[in-house]
């Protein structure tokens, strides 16, 4: 009796430690994974695109009772300024007449021009249209992942809203790619300011408004510039926009986002055929068949 | 026979429950909504769950469950792998150790308990992460984050305990 006894109570010292020893185990595991992530390993990579291939699906499968919800609240919302967008509208249509007919007239003097020059045209760009389908904006991290279905995307193409540069595409499945946003703490984009061609580069801090560093210490950069991709490293076109200085202190220059981020339904993911110095090894499968 | 096989069925189902409703609470929170500012303060809801399941039936949410409900959370974001992990880890060790306080409380005191944990496991991780990158995080999106999590948490802890009054049995 007393042998069965203590025979129970080693086994339940031994069930006790063992699952004193799983956490530490699991701990252990997930600082392990921090500890391979940070080396920036192709196992990883491949992994995380596997396990994004895998749950993204749910994601978009949860999509749909969202976004009917959203419509509904977009319908009401839209019903009492219908009028007032109206007369908005026409006026800027107006407007966009005029800057059409100048565009039109600017695009004819730049072909002679170049023509004359001898200059040699950037490569024409592909894009494909991606869905977005879930975003995450924390402290931690600012991502988006989006559905591209068949189509072939590489990694280190770059996201565009109708208003200029999101991100670039960092990880990359069968049908679905996740997208590192610019406000992201892993986001470096070479840029320069419009008007005075200073170079910098735009770097994420995972608040919502990105920062410009690495300018030039006599560099003159006044609240309202414009922040346009600088083509430096050969990722990312020169020219592209990105957002206009909002803020400048002796410490930090502020860039607002010309895209709001938070509200991104459709991206476009373009290729502009620079390689740069980007490993774009990683790409859709759907071109290895 | 047929009923055995019934029980069992049903057995498997109420255990794997908690973690699917969590698992798919969790997703949810992914989901991208054109509301304004909703998609940049998002609730850490794994925390929510994992504290709730933890409170109410520990039972049926077990240290695996946890850890993967961390696994799922690292897959969908891009923070660093592993971060979320230790954060859910960290919410299942301060849960089991203040369990005896928290136990059969009215809900405002495990509310409490809820915002002072999560405050807890929060900062952990946004220390970790800090060390990781070298630099220090955006303390007023953390701040947001984790006000945004002690908000929702009623709502979401009346889901699970409407999950939890009928879809699963009690033990006794």
């Amino acid at each position: 009796m007393k042998r069965r006894r203590s025979l129970f109570l080693h086994l339940s010292h031994i069930r006790l430690l063992a699952k004193k020893f799983a956490l530490v185990i699991l701990f252990l595991i997930a600082f392990v994974l921090m500890l391979i992530n940070k080396t920036d390993t192709v196992i990883i990579d491949k992994t995380s695109s596997v396990a994004t291939d895998m749950f993204s699906p749910l994601i978009d499968i949860l999509v749909v009772p969202a976004k009917m919800v959203a419509k509904g609240y977009d319908y009401f919302k839209d019903l009492k300024q219908i009028h007032q967008d109206n007369i908005r509208l026409r006026e800027e249509n107006r407007r966009l007449n005029m800057v059409y007919d100048r565009f039109r007239a600017l695009e004819i003097e730049n072909k002679l021009l170049s023509k004359l020059l001898n200059y040699v045209t950037p490569p024409r760009a592909d894009f494909v249209t991606a869905r977005v389908i879930a975003e995450e904006g924390d402290a931690f991290s600012h991502s988006m992942i989006a559905y591209v279905g068949d189509e072939k995307v590489k990694k280190g193409q770059i996201a565009l809203s109708d208003r200029g540069v999101v991100g670039r595409v960092d990880k990359v499945g069968q049908r679905y790619v996740k997208i590192i946003l610019i406000t992201d703490i892993n986001s470096k984009i070479p840029v320069m300011v419009e008007k005075s061609r200073v170079r910098g580069i735009l770097s994420g801090d995972n608040s919502t408004m990105p920062k410009l560093i690495f300018i030039p210490l006599d560099a003159t950069v006044n609240v309202g510039d414009r922040i346009v991709t600088s083509g430096v490293a050969g990722v990312f076109p020169a020219g592209l926009p990105i957002g206009k200085v909002i803020k400048v202190s002796k410490n930090e220059i502020v860039v607002k986002p010309f895209s709001s981020l938070e509200q991104l339904e459709y991206i476009r993911l373009v290729d502009y055929g620079l390689e740069g110095i980007l490993d774009n090894t990683q790409e859709t499968p759907q071109e290895d068949k | 026979m047929a009923k055995e096989l019934d029980e069992n069925i049903t057995s498997v189902f109420q255990r794997l429950l908690p973690f699917a409703v969590s698992a798919l609470l969790l997703l949810f929170s992914y989901v991208p909504f054109d509301f304004m500012f909703l998609n940049s303060i998002r609730p850490a809801m794994g925390m929510i769950c994992v504290y709730f399941w933890l409170q109410h039936r520990p039972d049926l949410f077990n240290l695996g469950s946890v850890f993967c409900l961390g696994v799922l959370d690292d897959v969908v974001t891009s923070s660093p792998l592993g971060s979320n992990i230790f954060e859910l880890l960290l919410m299942y060790v301060l849960v089991n150790n203040t369990s005896r306080f928290l136990n059969a409380k009215p809900f405002v005191v495990l509310w409490y308990g809820f915002a002072l944990l999560a405050l807890v496991t929060m900062l952990s991780r946004w220390l970790i992460v800090s060390v990781y990158y070298s630099q220090f995080l955006p303390l007023s999106m953390l701040a947001f984050s984790y006000m945004a999590t002690i908000a929702v948490y009623p709502l979401i802890s009346l889901l699970l305990a409407f999950v939890q009054n009928n879809f699963i049995q009690d033990d006794e």
